[in-house]
């Protein structure tokens, strides 16, 4: 690995760039659902507020940490930065700018199944640890959740895999330079969505963490750093999983004009990433701003008797076409 | 009744889905409820005592301050209940006006609970909405009224202020908007999918159950029986001005949605009439600073239901007694019956489902079993026998 990979892989396109998009993600979160509901939304720190996520994070991560007496203090101590590797390592794997992704394997896909998975577990993992009541219901409704959403999520990436035929996101990105596969797989797109709202734990999916209901869910124990992390970490999986439904459904980072050269072709290829990656963003804060929070039971049942269906048949759709 | 620890959530008295303190306890089986247990009294303010130190006047300021919702309701019972007693007569002006905003606290109130059922079902923007339209009936209340919240309107004998000039215009057109908004959400609350899921058929009130625990207001009238104060017992302009009795029978959060947006229609047109209807005379009686002795009960219809106050005087500057019943006394064993058997998600929006005001509720007479005398304790009193009960339990 030479210094120009270190450099990729930290700085640009890597972790401190996503971590920024994790900011400006949540900062346009915040300001599209406050204009949707007739508020103003952040508007003190910079222009527009925009630096106001940053400024949470850096007043969170300086307070005090409360750790409840009979918590599991190893795996408190400890969880948070493996609960942050996950989306961390998984944005290394998404093309940006180039066709080319700083890391790459030939089943990378696979990988990206597994740390949405260790994702997952982490929280689980963290809930438990911190040995609340609260977070315990919230831990259970967690691992409800996951078993309902994880298949028609699967079933909705295997679509561009088939489709593509490669298990790896370079190949699924560089087999849609004709027709972008959101054209021959529309519902693993919405299906897509959808699983990432419940992934996300965005409204009408945020049961494991209904503030009115069981107070935090499994985020209620913690304070100080392991809250600025866990909540950093959240926004970071946004960002990452929208990049993945614009790698699996909107081609990547190819557009229309692209330049022979090689550092303003990049930069189109960036512009073009970033353009289809807030477009994805978009779609998820206007459906959390329109819907109520549904229950446990009701998710689960729509995503087995509807999504799982609906993702099958879109399977079978892309195996004829393939 | 038996019960292993581990089966106990605590909710509240500190919890964010609870505005003001107070505690259940559910216990729960296989993640439903099987039992609540509520413990009331976090939020005691002595109201009831510190009146009996007070002149007449300066109770309707304090009976005010019991809820931040349903103010005028209770200056309203008081002063009702007061002027009983001086056998004066309120001119027909001041009664109309009476009408005006009480009705507008209705519709501001109602908003105020369909804002917290967004809110509760995890619908924010609808919460967001409600409450910006909200803000178009509380600039109206101080427009006519001076305040927003605690209006200090009524007064003994008639009311403070009369309708400033030009107002008739802007509250008429504050209507159409406001009966516009209305419309939009009952449509709303019914079509819109992720809501309807969470409210239909959650909370099931029955009628048998409703006679037994004697619930009041909108949940009452969710099971089908029509009652309400304002048509049985007629007091302020509604002889004149018959509201309608909206209800209906399916019991469930959606259809006291319903009831209430159907509520805020009806007092937009209530409001209407006596606009149009409005005598021309004086706002205010003149009336005698000591009340001759007597008992009063009067009761009125607030927001939430029957709102009942109970006056004694002893013919001094101020009351010897004063006893009132708000709705959320009345309804909470209802509410804790439409909570068993339902999951835990369902524990916000069916006690929001009764409206709940904690702060009006919680008051406290002590009454010893085993001396049964009921005590007066000052606070010095009250300090040192806080003391000593610890000291004995620790």
């Amino acid at each position: 690995m030479n210094l120009y990979q270190v450099v990729e892989l930290l700085l640009f396109p890597g972790l401190t760039f996503f971590v920024w998009l994790a900011f400006i993600f949540e900062w346009l979160e915040r300001k599209t659902a406050a204009r949707m509901q007739g508020r103003v939304g952040p508007v003190v720190t910079g222009p527009s507020g925009i630096f106001q996520p940053v400024a949470d994070f850096f007043k969170l991560a300086s307070k005090e940490e409360i750790v409840p007496e009979y918590s599991d203090r190893f795996v408190l101590r400890w969880g948070p930065a493996l609960f942050f590797a996950a989306p961390a390592i998984a944005v290394s794997f998404i093309p940006v700018i180039g066709l080319q992704s700083t890391l790459f394997d030939p089943l990378d896909l696979l990988f990206m199944v597994f740390l949405l998975s260790f994702s997952t577990l982490m929280a689980g993992m963290l809930g438990y640890a911190s040995a609340g009541r609260f977070s315990t219901i919230g831990v259970g409704r967690l691992v409800v959740q996951y078993t309902s959403y994880e298949v028609p999520l699967l079933l909705a990436m295997i679509a561009p895999a088939v489709l593509a035929g490669s298990l790896s996101i370079e190949g699924i990105v560089a087999a849609q330079s004709g027709v972008w596969y959101i054209a021959l797989a529309p519902i693993a797109f919405c299906v897509f969505i959808i699983a990432t709202l419940a992934e996300l734990e965005k409204p009408p999916f945020d049961i494991p963490s209904a503030k009115t209901e069981i107070v935090g869910g499994w985020m209620t124990e913690f304070s100080g750093n392991t809250l600025a992390y866990v909540k950093l970490t959240k926004s970071l999986s946004y960002v990452f999983l929208s990049a993945l439904a614009v790698s699996l459904f909107l081609g990547g980072p190819q557009g229309p004009i692209l330049f022979a050269n090689g550092v303003a072709q990049g930069f189109m290829y960036a512009v073009y990433f970033l353009v289809k990656l807030f477009a994805v963003g978009f779609i998820i804060f206007a459906i959390r701003t329109a819907l109520a929070r549904v229950r446990i039971d009701q998710a689960a049942r729509l995503f087995w008797t509807v999504l799982t269906p609906l993702t099958l048949a879109q399977l079978a759709v892309a195996i004829v076409i393939r | 009744m038996q019960y292993s620890p581990e089966n106990v959530m605590p909710f509240g008295p500190i919890h964010p889905s609870l505005k003001e303190p107070e505690y259940f306890k559910l216990i729960l089986d296989s993640g439903k409820i099987k039992e609540v247990i509520p413990r009331i009294g976090y939020v005691h303010r002595g109201i009831e005592r510190a009146a009996q130190d007070r002149t007449w006047v300066k109770n309707i300021y304090l009976f005010e301050r019991i809820c931040g919702i349903c103010s005028f309701a209770h200056s309203l019972g008081y002063t009702q209940g007061v002027e009983i007693l001086t056998h004066f007569e309120v001119p027909r002006r001041a009664k109309y006006l009476r009408t005006i905003v009480a009705e507008l606290e209705r519709i501001h109130s109602h908003f105020l609970w369909l804002g917290l059922v967004g809110h509760w079902a995890g619908f924010d923007t609808l919460f967001m909405w409600v409450w910006k339209d909200r803000e178009h009936i509380l600039d109206l209340e101080e427009a006519i009224t001076g305040n927003r919240i605690h209006k200090s309107y009524v007064a003994i004998g008639g009311v403070r202020k009369d309708l400033p000039d030009g107002l008739r215009e802007t509250l008429l057109k504050e209507l159409v908007f406001i009966e516009k908004r209305a419309r939009y959400y009952s449509e709303l609350v019914q079509s819109e999918e992720t809501l309807s899921i969470r409210t239909k058929g959650v909370g099931g009130l029955t009628q048998d159950t409703a006679r037994r625990l004697c619930p009041v207001g909108p949940l009452l009238r969710s099971t089908g029986i029509a009652r309400d104060i304002r048509v049985e017992d007629p007091y302020a302009a509604y002889d004149e001005l018959i509201p309608q009795v909206q209800s209906s029978t399916d019991g469930d959060i959606a259809c006291l949605m319903t009831i209430r947006l159907n509520e805020v229609l009806d007092s937009c047109r209530v409001i209407r009439d006596a606009v149009d209807k409005l005598p021309s005379g004086p706002v205010r009686n003149p009336v005698p600073r000591v009340v001759p002795s007597g008992e009063s009960c009067q009761h009125v219809e607030a927001p939430r239901g029957e709102l009942f106050y109970f006056v004694r005087s002893e013919g001094k500057s101020g009351p010897a007694r004063v006893k009132l019943r708000t709705p959320t006394l009345a309804n909470i064993m209802t509410a804790i019956e439409m909570l068993k058997g339902r999951p835990i998600a369902d524990v916000p929006i069916v006690l929001t489902g009764m409206d709940p005001c904690f702060g009006c509720m919680d008051r406290v007479s002590v009454v010893d079993l085993n001396k049964s005398a009921q005590w007066s304790l000052t606070g010095e009193q009250l300090r040192q026998y806080g003391i000593e009960y610890y000291r004995r339990h620790e």
